[in-house]
């Protein structure tokens, strides 16, 4: 008895935190589909109004939203290839070499993180300047990549970290490369880790928002996140046209997560050594 | 000489674990490396891979000098204490791995291209073969298609001997590879090991701390501590001649009993009592010796039996087929072990009758017996 109780005791409150999780999204659904007028009426609409549809449609024609996703969506898979690429390998050196600075290179890697954004984007706007990464996306992507690498190869190595040298060793003696090991045996086995990663990566692209708005001027290379704050005006904002934009902005993100949080899975080591 | 050591050194900073070791081993013999925690066995073991560098010294491999050479180009297999298998690979692509190793080509790495690849090799014909037999040599032909996290402890314990034995190679390395494992499977892999050197034949070299797994697999121990060999021989000669009051108190359960005696020209004084000694024990002038005598040389009479030792009785275990009893040394010197253990131990098969507090006599057959000098503990022939 009193086992069920705290099974639906969990279970109401796992439904609570995911009510407070998902209602903004709802929120925004309703107000998308809520006409002008009733949007500043003194009680508010509860349920989306169907009639209202029509307001994506009018997003998607009379914006270049389409044009923005894509952007955005280069520049998300492009930081996150770019990520797991450059930051596979140190995160290998980092868990299994020992080489002096170590310690030092480890730390670095972390006071980067400790650097705003907006502390950087003056310096960067000058480098990207002279190096003539202005208005490009792969500006972007290089800029976003120096964000995710610290964070990615900080994660990797933790999971690398809890691979027992034994397997490796064993790979060593089987005539296994260094480089062989990493491929075949140090990144299937990290497979979950890999995901999660590349979902940080890739989010870190598509939500990135100062550089964005600082470095890119030509409109056909504009991204989504900057499309969408150019909605609020000085004098109105059309909340329901950019509650409609903002809804179709996290949907790629939602599918690239879905695709990936299937690789997301415990136990991949086990199985491997005793223990 | 299969596999030759030549001072071998190893430090790891200051710490010295290897101090200077030198061995021979023949074509077809079982090494076994024995020692407690520490010792460097494993560490020695390790070397002989390639997964320690030697800090000096030479290591030589059927007349090959291997010890600058990468783990890969040794020709060794090794099986670990934990299995190592490959997680995420099958129990047949963890037995060909080594196989696929040696055709290895850089685009392997290419996503699909490599797969397949690695696949072709995985059903070549004789590689096919070579990998059933195998499995059916170590029971494990059901389970090949299966994932190592699905097997038992015993046949993951296999599949890294089938990973081994593929690779047909010049020596097998084994590092305490049945430790993880229950009494009843410890016993019956030791026997397949055993079968395995039978069948394959060439060096086998194995790590254990299991001084029974050591007498009943090895052609030959080499029994460590502190990264020194205290002696290097037959299991045979372990047992019977050991080099040192250490050795003698390693091996044996219970130990070697080491009781402080005289030589008295062709006499023993133990304690009061003056026993003759056999043609073939050494003599020495009044010198004081340890007296090394098995637990199973000592049979039991009455307390107050001429040449007889009087003690009294501490402890009585019996394990079925034998009776383990230990004494109250009394005014005898008996040598300390590191914990303190100071009875005289002795073995009687059966069920004895004998109880904890009874006082009775021990014969002692010094025919059986070995001699330590008092100091050095060195054995004196």
């Amino acid at each position: 008895m009193n086992r069920s109780w705290a099974f639906h005791f969990r279970i109401l409150a796992v439904l609570a935190v995911l009510g407070i999780a998902a209602f903004p999204v709802y929120w925004m659904a309703v107000t998308s589909m809520t006409s002008s007028e009733e949007l500043f009426a003194g009680s508010p609409r509860l349920l989306p109004d169907p009639a209202q549809i029509g307001t994506y449609a009018r997003a998607l024609v009379s914006t270049p939203l389409l044009t923005w996703l894509g952007n955005s969506l280069i520049i998300a898979l492009g930081t996150t290839a770019l990520s797991l690429l450059l930051a596979i390998l140190p995160a290998y050196a980092l868990s299994r070499m020992s080489f002096r600075g170590k310690l030092l290179l480890a730390l670095g890697l972390f006071v980067t993180q400790m650097l705003p954004e907006a502390m950087l984007v003056v310096p960067l706007y000058d480098i990207f300047s002279r190096f003539a990464l202005l208005d490009s996306l792969t500006g972007l992507i290089l800029a976003n990549t120096a964000f995710a690498v610290p964070v990615v190869t900080w994660i990797l190595k933790g999971a690398i970290d809890g691979i027992p040298t034994e397997i490796e060793e064993a790979a060593r003696i089987d005539g296994c490369s260094r480089v062989g090991i990493v491929l075949t045996i140090v990144l299937p086995l990290i497979a979950p880790t890999l995901a999660a990663v590349a979902v940080i990566a890739f989010f870190q692209g598509w939500n990135e928002y100062v550089f964005a708005q600082t470095f890119i001027s030509d409109e056909s290379l504009k991204v989504a996140s900057v499309g969408l704050a150019s909605f609020v005006g000085e004098l109105s904002t059309p909340m329901d046209t950019v509650m409609a934009v903002g809804l179709t902005y996290t949907l790629p993100a939602v599918v690239f997560y879905l695709l990936v949080q299937r690789y997301i899975v415990a136990g991949m080591t086990s199985g491997g050594v005793k223990g | 000489m299969a596999l030759r050591f030549q001072n071998i050194k190893k430090k790891f900073g200051d710490l010295t674990v290897i101090r200077d070791i030198s061995l021979d081993v023949g074509d077809d013999d079982f090494l076994v490396l024995l020692g407690p925690s520490g010792c460097g066995k494993s560490t020695l073991l390790r070397m002989i891979a390639g997964l320690e560098e030697v800090t000096s010294g030479e290591i030589h491999l059927n007349g090959r000098q291997v010890e600058h050479l990468p783990p890969s180009d040794r020709n060794m297999a090794f099986v670990f204490q934990s299995y190592a298998l490959y997680p995420h690979m099958t129990v047949r692509r963890n037995i060909t791995f080594p196989l696929i190793m040696r055709e290895h080509k850089w685009w392997f790495h290419i996503p699909l291209v490599g797969y397949l690849a690695k696949r072709r090799i995985e059903t070549k014909p004789d590689i096919r073969e070579l990998v059933s037999i195998t499995a059916e040599t170590l029971g494990l032909t059901q389970v090949l298609d299966k994932h190592p996290r699905t097997l038992s402890g015993g046949q993951r314990q296999r599949v890294a001997l089938g990973r081994a034995m593929v690779r047909q190679p010049a020596a097998f390395l084994m590092d305490e590879p049945l430790s993880n494992l229950d009494a009843k499977l410890r016993t019956a892999m030791r026997a397949e090991i055993t079968r395995l050197h039978h069948r394959l034949g060439g060096t086998f070299v194995y790590v254990t701390h299991d001084q029974v797994e050591a007498m009943t697999m090895g052609t030959k121990i080499a029994l460590l501590r502190g990264g020194d060999i205290q002696q290097f021989g037959t299991p045979r000669e372990i047992y019977e001649r050991p080099a040192n009051t250490y050795v003698a108190r390693f091996i044996g359960t219970p130990p070697m009993n080491l009781i402080e005696a005289q030589f008295q020209g062709d006499s023993l004084r133990i304690g009061d009592r003056l026993l003759p000694l056999p043609e073939t024990a050494p003599r020495g002038d009044d010198r004081k010796v340890w007296l090394g005598i098995r637990p199973d040389a000592i049979s039991l009479t009455t307390a107050d039996a001429a040449d007889a030792l009087p003690v009294r009785v501490t402890l009585v275990e019996h394990a079925g087929a034998e009776s383990l009893l230990a004494f109250d040394p009394g005014s005898l010197r008996v040598a300390r072990d590191e914990d303190g253990q100071s009875d005289i131990m002795a073995t009687q098969s059966g069920y004895s009758g004998i109880v904890a507090g009874d006082r009775v006599g021990l014969t002692l057959d010094i025919a059986q017996a070995s001699y330590f000098d008092i100091d050095s503990g060195l054995r004196i022939d």
